[in-house]
């Protein structure tokens, strides 16, 4: 009798103590949404236009995920992501409409899939410390700091890490190489060339000519001869897949090719390029690339693939695709951290409160994230640097595949904003 | 003659008035109150759409200076807008000039370059000198992309607009700054085009062989609608550049430039009220276009791959082209068949609308 007290008086006073300490465990841990609620994310996507080649399956990746984030993860810790998405139509004066539009519906942040759509946006978004991501940016979205991110390095990291492989692992030379640039004539192509000059002395390496071509370029045989005089070691072309491919099969009836070495940035290495350039003739050729390749054996892969066989097949093997659902994660990531470190009812408002507690305790407290492999880990903490992930991979092609050769390779930091000549 | 019932010209004054009625002023009143209020009750958003329409109609009254009222095709309208919003860039980020001062030499700038590119047009026109406006858009956006001075594809970023220590950086404030002076554009193309240069542009535009025997000075006045019309661009591109804040080459295409002559089709040619209907259609239906996939995405997800994003396209050509079969005479011929099925209102039955 006597015991079964002492077990009664035990378990009332347990019970008055989790009681108790219920309140407290529950301000610890993330408040569980109610209904309705959700968290805004904002995308302004080039679906149709001229680039909609790339935008239209980025658009197809992004969408997908936040569809698999909601209905097979539950959202954001229980916060399902509300997307405001509108098609800029790669139309400067609808994007700086769209990023406005985004502002007024509450959105935590807005994320562009072209920098072109970026910069037009940006400088709207920066006055209104709007935060904003970009999955394929320049130099300019980025620096000097301010509210706009990049999910990946820019098209200038690009020259960075290949001259620094180059010159690691290719040149056998004495003396500083030769190297060409051959550049896309808008910031796809001007972005390699300011890195170049940024960093070309200090690796070691003399640039002897700076050719440009326009995206519809039809023959690049003039422009390589004028490189050819120069008897380069080493061309480096940044630039889309169709004219780059133009100039692979021009070096190659120029003789040029295979011979010297040719490294290609981001924004061309991609299938397109071996099948309009030819396997034979795009054999051997470098690249660079800030994600893996697809089909991959790393732990996103397989959901992802799941997805795009369901939902978009025709997106099937497109690099844009992926790297557009891993900047989705990045989004539920930067939203998590955003609710996990601020109350739900400052988000909520939408107005500058929501958008610097967003970047403050959202952005910045991204750290190291995996991405599950898709591309190298993406870290905002550091306020001077506002790429997310650093890292790049070159591949080669071998055997008409392009393969990796590299493991993840980190470019450095160029403060551009520091250089005298950046921008004039 | 064009005037409402019962209205008669007893003097010069009243021949040469804008506004002739009560009810022109009622209206008149009626449209500024509206606009004038409206960032009390329009959004961020709107008041951005409404801006991007006044900049607009600023450029398209030029082209339509040029197009509409002299007959000089020009396809570089975008190009001499980037002019424009490059020379406000320069003047205010790197040499600290002031907004107006800016903006001013931005037009001038402007006209200079259209000038210069205008010269064909005393040799050619037609097909022939639309070919060389097109040049222009080229030749000025290789100079921009290529120039240290402006920023190359790196771009140049633009301040607030401010004026006497008022700084413009609200949406609202930039609403109102626009307005004025878009109204102010507006007057300056509708005196002109009923004073003698635009009688004589008209001249020109209809049989300039005529115009020329009858004393009209081909090249002065071929070149002055050139200088007006890009004067004009050079303003819109420079309030532009403060609205935007930061220029990219890319901001001007020849797409734009494509889509300026198409407002001005729209709206109706060498009428003031023209490129104004014009602008607010087109730009309206871009802003509707855009809510058109996502609404199909979401509400339909077994769509084929692609359908929901190409709908918008679609239904944008699909109007224009429409239109142009329905009334290919512009949105201002239609406002004044609206107006004259009015004017003898409820007597209307007898009006003789042709």
């Amino acid at each position: 009798m006597k015991n079964s007290r002492h077990k009664l008086v035990i378990g009332v006073v347990a019970l008055a103590l989790l009681i108790a300490i219920l309140p407290v465990v529950g301000a610890c841990a993330t408040k569980p949404p109610a209904e309705g609620q959700a968290l805004k994310l904002g995308l302004s996507i080039c679906m149709t236009g001229k680039a909609a080649e790339k935008g239209s399956p980025m658009g197809h990746g992004k969408l997908d995920c936040i569809k698999y984030i909601n209905e097979e993860l539950g959202g954001v810790e229980g916060y399902p992501i509300d997307v405001h998405w509108y098609d800029n139509s790669y139309d400067a004066a609808k994007a700086a409409t769209i990023v406005k539009k985004l502002m007024d519906e509450g959105c935590l942040f807005f994320t562009t899939n072209a920098s072109a759509m970026m910069t037009a946006s940006m400088e709207i978004a920066n006055r209104a410390e709007f935060p904003g991501l970009a999955s394929f940016s320049s130099p300019a979205c980025t620096h000097p700091p301010k509210h706009i991110y990049a999910q990946m390095p820019d098209y200038g990291d690009d020259w960075a890490a290949f001259a620094k492989y180059y010159m690691e692992n290719i040149w056998q030379g004495e003396g500083k190489p030769k190297m060409a640039l051959h550049l896309l004539n808008n910031s796809t192509g001007y972005g390699a060339r300011d890195a170049a000059r940024a960093g070309a002395d200090a690796l070691g390496i003399e640039i002897v000519a700076t050719e440009e071509h326009a995206a519809t370029t039809m023959s690049e045989i003039d422009s390589l001869t004028r490189i050819k005089g120069k008897n380069p070691d080493v061309i480096f072309i940044s630039s889309t897949p169709a004219p780059t491919a133009i100039i692979l099969k021009n070096a190659y009836e120029l003789g040029m090719y295979p011979g010297v070495a040719i490294g290609c940035a981001h924004a061309s290495f991609t299938k397109a390029l071996v099948d309009l350039a030819g396997a034979d003739i795009a054999e051997g050729v470098y690249g660079v690339i800030p994600a893996v390749a697809w089909g991959d054996d790393v732990s996103g892969m397989a959901k992802m693939i799941e997805y795009c066989q369901r939902y978009h097949p025709e997106d099937e093997g497109n690099t844009d695709y992926m790297i557009s659902w891993a900047e989705a994660l990045i989004d539920a990531e930067i939203l998590r951290q955003a609710i996990k470190h601020t109350d739900y009812e400052v988000l909520a408002r939408g107005d500058v409160e929501s958008w610097r507690a967003t970047e403050m305790n959202g952005f910045r407290n991204v750290k190291g994230y995996d991405v599950e492999g898709l591309h190298g880990p993406v870290d905002f903490s550091n306020p001077e640097d506002r790429r997310g992930s650093k890292s790049v991979k070159v591949f080669q092609v071998k055997n008409g595949a392009i393969t990796a050769i590299t493991d993840w390779i980190e470019a450095p930091l160029v403060k551009y904003e520091d250089l005298e000549w950046f921008g004039k | 003659m064009d005037l409402p019932c019962g209205t008669r010209n007893y003097d010069y004054a009243k021949d040469m008035a804008i506004l002739r009625t009560r009810t022109h002023w009622a209206l008149f009143i009626g449209l500024l109150v509206i606009v004038f209020t409206a960032p009390l009750y329009l959004g961020n958003y709107w008041l951005g759409v409404a801006n991007l329409i006044g900049i607009t109609i600023i450029a398209v009254t030029g082209l339509n200076i040029l197009m509409g009222y002299c007959g000089q095709l020009s396809i570089g309208h975008a190009g001499f807008i980037a002019v424009g919003a490059y020379t406000a860039a320069v003047l205010t980020n790197r040499l600290g000039f002031p907004f107006l001062a800016g903006l001013i030499c931005s037009g001038f700038t402007a006209g200079f370059i259209g000038l210069i590119f205008g010269i064909p047009s005393v040799r050619v026109k037609g097909f022939y000198l639309a070919i060389t406006t097109i040049a222009a858009q080229f030749i000025i956006i290789w100079i921009i992309t290529h120039w240290s001075v402006t920023g190359g594809f790196v771009g140049i970023s633009v301040p607030y607009a401010s004026i006497g220590g008022i700084s413009f950086k609200g949406e609202a404030s930039q609403f109102y700054l626009i307005m004025v002076i878009t109204a102010v554009c507006i007057l300056f193309a509708k005196n002109l085009a009923r004073g003698r240069v635009g009688r004589a542009f008209i001249a020109i535009r209809d049989n300039d062989l005529a115009a020329e025997v009858m004393g009209v000075n081909l090249l002065h006045y071929k070149l002055l609608a050139f200088f007006i019309g890009c004067f004009l661009a050079g303003i819109a591109g420079s309030l532009f550049a403060h609205w935007i804040g930061f220029l990219s080459a890319e901001n001007f295409t020849l797409t734009d430039s494509i889509l300026y002559v198409g407002m001005v089709v729209i709206g109706g040619l060498g009428t003031t009220l023209g490129p104004i209907l014009g602008v607010i259609f087109i730009r309206l239906l871009q802003q509707g276009i855009m809510y058109i996939s996502p609404v199909l995405e979401n509400a339909f997800p077994g769509l084929p791959a692609g359908f929901a994003t190409g709908v918008g396209p679609m239904v944008f050509g699909l109007v224009i082209v429409l239109f142009l079969i329905l009334e290919p005479r512009g949105l201002a011929h239609r406002w004044g068949l609206f107006k004259s099925a009015y004017r003898l209102w409820p007597f209307s039955y007898c009006l003789d609308i042709t």
